[in-house]
């Protein structure tokens, strides 16, 4: 299997040259041949040919988030932002993209995280220069009526309240608001219910988001399916290269260290399963760092389906209903987090214990190899299993090249994880896994378990 | 706007390319190489007078698939292997009392460990594959599906028949898979979902008597009435040969189809006899309101229809309710009307069959197909003081559907829409598999590919006859997931007017409009109108 890395180093040099046209290799990682170059005015355009026949995956990264929401009361403005790009131009004014998007038939929709918002079009690429065109112009030339602005912020607050009856949305802007005091993942990406409630009058801060973060410079264009590359790249020049603008510099405030446990505690008032959580402050993704990778085994390592705890506590013992890591990548310090949803409210002392004997035990050395090679394995083919459609191949490459902030990071990142060695757990697990770096969140609902 | 002729020619080399790279076979039917007849029917068959509502959609069986019936989408290229078992078997097997039956024992077969591998070792033995094996249940059909990468093949392959073929029925797990279907039930219907609680409610309410009636997932009572005795024989009864079709797909040879059918074979030849569905009274104006502590009002309507695929009007009439509100996309007149003008919610959609999202996608689930199908309209969460304003709404927009149809411009665009967008439904190997078998049980072949037909077909006008057809607002029924009950019953008692005030200016066309909505009359019956505590929804 390890000759398989070789293409992969040819890959990495690849990388290295991101200013100008770079075809890379397939590798293990990423199976497919990808083409990157990047216009004058800073856009990078990432593309793969991908047996779709008739069909392209077309994304556009724009690296802001959550992350991004300085000012105070301005928390879910990445994410109500992103419902305006599709609000028209003076070239296609409201209405006039729905129908070019109509015409033919793009599933046409958008997603914003803490630290990135992907836009995403999958559909027939008969319609592919038409796209281009219709994407460059927003980007260019966003126009929305403050009415506009203002209706569209209800539709948020529905999609707040849609999301409300749910505990996990409660357990996000608890957590959050406990861990970071001074960073902006203090708020969830939704944000604040009065925040959200508020965003009707910031109609002109949403000129001031898009004119800061809305740049060439700040955004990648991941182009996977069936197209000719030389026409695709012919529009992309031609209507995204009068585009220039420059991405701002805002300062997001570095959490201080944290010193000593923390802990917030919810009463759920309806019925639901209690939830026990432990949270660590752990570093970011980044590219120079194995950071990442050893905290996506760690994930599994701790709470996937095949370790002992999982094995212990939902299968044997039966004290939780499920067992999972909620770590993703993020750009700046974030968390590494052990969920359980417990049985029921009398199971919360010993799953807490379980939580401290299986971290202790991997603290003072003890760690399974085999478990390991486990989990690498199911990365490395999990990854292909993901990769079905163009739409999913685009999802993968945007999500990790919009975090990581370079186009083959998806490739990159798994590299990583397949080098993890049962030592970088045992040592980040000493570092970063300590009582003083973490925060419990319990959850207790009105009535366990739905009992009435 | 492009001409339709070469959006037409566009689609047609897209289909041929699409066809090079992925070959479809169904055994022991031969794929028809000429139009289906159905097809030809479809495009051909003079409109039937417009017929009188009726009162009952009778339960006309689905077809029978030969048992162990084999279905194969051929994809050489791909390194991975789909599975898709479909059993035609479903809540509606569950028998009185043990509601949640059929759901239960699906998990514990698929989840619960085999004769030689205990839960955690079927967990540790699929991991390094990262090997996907599930079980989902709908009303009438259960699933089975299996992905692996063609280099553990062979021993997934062992594992996956097993998991049918030698389940282990540990107590162990059935407690565990029984506690967090009672869960799913007393949380995750009651408590934590108010869209699907409110989509399960008009179930309920549809379907009342019926073997539909119950949710999927079981009721309190049922759930806890079950034993594992239960689960064994159950499992005997309902996921037999005589039900089963299997769908494989990926680099799948003669070898691996053989190899699966003679595995397969052990299972029983037969089991329990087909439950007879009866039909079900297709009365419209009742409303049911369930009571729970929440911030907004979730509202899904709806009516049972004889419509189901197959049907000539079943391509116009989906058509027709994709312009008004397909999922999650901003073209539906229902998403432009009430979310995109107004700002009342997060989302407002229409579907001419039942509709269930498939996890990550836009697109309706496969393979829960039903005998009995029902027409629905559904609205995200809205404030509650806007909630007789957006019920009002749906039902004016559906009705301005049936008396005016679809103008020529918006007709021609969501035609466009589906020709493309109706390509993305078949793009994984599960998905093609599940649209073959859902064919074999409605009997049109090569669905997808007939939709497409049948669009470039139809005109306004033919549309429009459809609908007035089948479209039928009086035949609405509605169910409701709010706070005051009380309030909102009154609301629908009495039908007061229910002004709506708006946050920024407003057009004049559209303050216009908003004078009919805030009167439109909903067909609600102030003698059917019922309230429910969410805490004893799908107790029994």
């Amino acid at each position: 299997m390890h000759r398989r890395f070789f293409p992969l180093l040819l890959l990495l040099l690849g990388a290295a040259l991101p200013a100008a046209a770079a075809e890379q290799a397939a590798s293990p990682f990423f199976p497919y041949p990808m083409k990157v170059d990047r216009l004058p005015n800073g856009l990078t355009v990432v593309r793969v040919p991908f047996n779709s026949p008739g069909l392209i995956a077309y994304q556009t990264v724009v690296r802001v988030g959550s992350r991004n929401e300085v000012e105070p009361g301005k928390t879910g403005f990445a994410h109500f932002f992103e419902h305006m790009m599709f609000k028209g131009t003076k070239n296609f004014p409201e209405g006039e993209r729905e129908k070019v998007i109509s015409t033919y038939g793009y599933d046409d929709n958008a997603f914003t995280s803490d630290d990135v918002t992907v836009y995403h079009s999958y559909g027939p690429t008969a319609g592919l220069e038409k796209l281009v065109e219709i994407e460059a112009d927003r980007f260019r030339n966003l126009e929305y009526s403050e009415p506009s602005f203002q209706t569209e912020a209800l539709a948020v607050l529905g999609e707040y309240h849609k999301n409300a009856a749910q505990p996990f949305l409660k357990i996000e802007e608890e957590l959050a608001r406990t861990v970071f005091t001074q960073h902006t993942y203090g708020h969830t990406t939704l944000g604040y219910y009065d925040d959200i409630k508020a965003m009707p009058q910031a109609y002109q801060y949403s000129r001031t988001f898009f004119e800061r973060w809305y740049t060439p410079d700040n955004v990648l264009l991941v182009i996977v399916g069936d197209f000719n590359d030389d026409t695709l790249m012919q529009a992309v020049r031609k209507h995204y290269g009068p585009w220039s603008s420059k991405s701002a510099t805002v300062n997001v405030p570095t959490e201080p260290p944290q010193k000593q446990e923390r802990s917030v505690h919810i009463d759920w008032p309806q019925s639901t399963q209690p939830r026990h959580i432990y949270a660590w402050r752990t570093p970011a993704a980044r590219l120079d760092t194995a950071n990442a990778a050893i905290q996506t085994v760690l994930a599994d390592y701790l709470v996937g389906p095949t370790s002992p705890l999982y094995k212990q506590l939902v299968l044997d013992k039966q004290f939780a209903q499920e067992l999972y890591s909620d770590f993703t990548i993020h750009r700046d310090p974030h968390l590494f987090s052990l969920v359980a949803v417990l049985q029921e409210e009398g199971h919360r002392a010993a799953v807490r214990s379980a939580f401290n004997a299986a971290v202790r035990e991997l603290a003072t050395g003890k760690v399974d190899a085999s478990h390991v090679e486990a989990i690498k394995s199911n990365t490395r083919y999990g990854l292909l299993m993901g990769m079905e459609t163009a739409k999913s191949v685009a999802t993968q490459l945007s999500w990790y090249a919009g975090i990581y902030g370079s186009p083959d990071a998806l490739a990159r990142h798994y590299q990583k994880v397949s080098e993890v060695k049962p030592a970088d757990l045992i040592a980040f697990t000493r570092k970063y896994l300590t009582a003083a770096n973490r925060t419990q969140l319990s959850l207790t609902p009105k009535k366990a378990g739905g009992q009435k | 706007m492009r001409p339709f002729v070469s959006r037409s020619l566009a689609l047609s080399a897209a289909l041929c390319l699409g066809g090079c790279a992925t070959t479809s076979q169904t055994t022991p039917t031969p794929a028809p190489e000429q139009p289906s007849p159905q097809a030809e029917q479809q495009a051909q068959a003079p409109a039937p007078a417009e017929p009188l509502a009726p009162t009952t959609v009778p339960a006309v069986p689905l077809k029978q698939p030969a048992p162990m019936q084999v279905v194969v989408q051929a994809n050489p290229a791909s390194p991975i292997v789909s599975f898709r078992l479909v059993f035609h078997s479903g809540s509606v097997d569950d028998p009185k009392g043990k509601e949640g039956i059929t759901a239960l024992t699906a998990d514990l077969l698929s989840e619960g460990g085999t004769r030689s591998l205990t839960s955690a070792q079927l967990l540790e033995a699929l991991f390094p594959m990262a090997a996907e094996l599930s079980a989902s249940t709908d009303k009438e059909f259960t699933v089975f599906s299996g992905r692996v990468h063609k280099d553990f093949l062979p021993r997934f392959l062992d594992i996956f028949t097993d998991v049918l073929l030698a389940p282990r029925f540990s107590p162990q797990e059935f407690e565990r898979l029984r506690a967090r279907a009672l869960s799913d039930v007393r949380n995750g219907l009651r408590s934590e979902n108010d869209e699907l609680l409110g989509k399960v409610a008009l179930d309920a309410l549809l379907y009342e008597g019926h073997p539909y009636a119950h949710f999927v997932g079981g009721t309190e009572k049922g759930l806890e009435s079950i034993t594992l005795e239960d689960v064994k024989a159950h499992a005997a009864r309902v996921f037999t040969q005589d039900r089963l079709v299997i769908g494989l797909a990926g680099p799948v040879d003669d070898t691996l189809q053989k190899t699966v059918v003679s595995r397969l074979s052990a299972l029983p030849a037969t089991g329990a006899p087909r439950v007879e569905l009866p039909p079900v009274p297709t009365t419209g104006g009742r409303a049911l309101v369930v009571q729970k502590p929440t911030l907004s009002t979730a509202v899904s309507m709806g009516y049972v229809t004889p419509l189901r695929r197959g049907d000539p009007d079943f391509f116009p009439v989906a058509f027709a309710l994709s312009y008004l509100g397909e999922h999650r996309q901003s073209s539906g007149v229902l998403f432009n009307e009430l979310r995109e003008k107004r700002g009342l919610n997060y989302g407002d959609y229409a579907y001419a069959e039942h509709f269930i999202e498939h996890p990550g996608t836009t697109y309706n689930r496969t393979n829960v197909a039903r005998t009995q199908q029902d027409l629905t309209l559904w609205i995200r969460p809205v404030v509650p003081v806007n909630g007789m304003f957006a019920t009002r709404g749906t039902v004016y927009f559906l009705d301005r559907l049936v008396k005016q149809g679809i103008p020529q411009d918006r007709f021609d665009l969501s035609r466009g829409f589906l020709m493309g967008y109706t390509r993305l439904w078949e793009q994984t190997d599960q998905r093609r598999l599940g649209y073959a078998i859902d064919s074999l049980f409605y009997g049109t072949p090569d669905f997808l590919e007939q939709y497409r037909a049948a669009l470039g077909k139809m005109t306004p006008e033919s549309v429009h006859a459809a609908i007035r057809r089948q479209l039928r607002p009086e035949a609405l029924n509605f169910a409701f997931v709010t706070q005051d009950a009380q309030e909102l019953a009154k609301q629908l008692e009495e039908q007061p007017p229910s002004p709506i005030t708006y946050a920024s200016p407003k057009s004049a066309e559209l303050l216009e409009e908003d004078k009919a909505i805030i009167s439109q009359p909903l067909p609600v019956r102030p003698d059917a109108i019922q309230i429910v505590p969410a805490q004893s929804f799908m107790e029994k």
